[in-house]
């Protein structure tokens, strides 16, 4: 197992790695068939509107609209989310490649009581590289950025089943809002909204 | 300003709002707009034609990012003034941030609700909403500036 990793922001070139973490992150929480954003052909993508940085991108790695979508809302013009990875060297002899084995995805929201937060939207690290401190360094790179952007507090979902980030998060100064102050999420999906937007 | 107290003080957390006129102007207004907001307004006078109307309610909103379905509309606040429910505004205040969503592609409008507000439960799930904490087990957590020092800092 490498001990050494190190945590940056993630770059265009990483989508593919970051979609395959974001469907592990899925299986864990065993909710694979509800990712919709399918894999497709090249046909079906180039109907879309595509950047420059896209087409670069294209050649190199296998094309699905889960790729694209994820590019463009990621890197496109106005990022709708951000990211940091945790890599690793391929091989310990050789200092060139890195592999990307966990990844974390933000934004920043607002509460209008006390202003910008940094919400936490996945949190993901690859199990064989658990227990090294990855977790942990990505955790203190998103308080960095928190810090830096002036945001008065950190917010994130956990599964109500999942105690070993419930426990991983108590730890660092975590409080349980639902618990404590009674918020539950709801969600109105597109069919509702349509109705809603379309009628008279 | 004046509507977030007036909702601060419907949630029973009136001393908490420390957010200031030039920090929402700057971070709704400025050159990144960290928020949206529709606002609900009614004419001043009845006898009046002089144009001028009063803000009665309002729905904060921006966009978040769920990464199996792409962009949502995140409802931060929604509040019409007690005297003024019952109209239809907060049904029609709804009903801009649903084309709203449509215009921008949004999968979902997502946004919390507090277990004991019945009225907004009823309200929400007669257009369609349903309760993700209830079904699929989620809950808020928050960590507070004081930790995310303390690990940003940490050695």
């Amino acid at each position: 197992k490498m001990a050494s990793f190190s945590i940056r922001a993630a770059r265009p070139e990483d989508c593919p790695d970051l979609l395959r973490l974001i469907k592990e992150l899925a299986k864990y929480e065993d909710m694979e068939d509800q990712v919709v954003l399918t894999e497709k052909g090249i046909r079906e993508a180039s109907g879309r509107r595509v950047g420059s940085l896209v087409a670069e991108s294209v050649a190199q790695v296998p094309i699905c609209s889960a790729f694209l979508e994820l590019l463009e809302d990621g890197f496109g013009e106005h990022p709708f989310y951000h990211c940091l990875v945790a890599e690793v060297p391929k091989e310990q002899w050789s200092s060139e490649e890195h592999c990307i084995v966990g990844f974390a995805m933000y934004y920043f929201t607002y509460d209008p009581w006390i202003g910008k937060l940094l919400y936490l939207e996945d949190f993901y690290v690859m199990a064989e590289y658990r227990g090294l401190g990855i977790g942990s360094e990505i955790l203190k790179n998103l308080s960095q950025v928190a810090v830096k952007c002036r945001c008065s507090s950190m917010h994130f979902l956990v599964a109500e089943w999942n105690e070993p980030s419930i426990r991983f998060y108590k730890r660092r100064g975590a409080s349980d809002l639902s618990t404590e102050e009674g918020w539950r999420l709801f969600k109105i999906d597109k069919e509702y909204l349509l109705k809603m937007a379309t009628e008279e | 300003l004046l509507l977030f107290q007036e909702l601060a003080k419907y949630e029973d957390m009136e001393d908490q709002v420390v957010l200031t006129e030039k920090e929402l102007l700057e971070d709704g207004f400025g050159e990144h707009p960290f928020y949206h907001c529709l606002v609900a307004e009614v004419p001043k006078a009845q006898w009046s034609n002089s144009g001028q109307h009063c803000i009665v309610g309002f729905a904060m909103y921006y966009f978040t990012y769920d990464p199996w379905i792409g962009k949502l509309l995140y409802l931060e606040d929604f509040y019409v003034m007690a005297e003024y429910r019952g109209l239809g505004i907060g049904s029609e205040i709804l009903k801009n941030l649903s084309q709203v969503a449509v215009k921008c592609r949004c999968s979902s409008m997502h946004f919390l609700v507090a277990e004991w507000n019945e009225p907004s439960i009823r309200f929400y799930k007669r257009r369609g909403a349903s309760d993700l904490s209830t079904e699929e087990g989620w809950r808020l957590f928050k960590i507070d500036k004081e930790y995310l020092l303390k690990m940003a800092t940490e050695e």
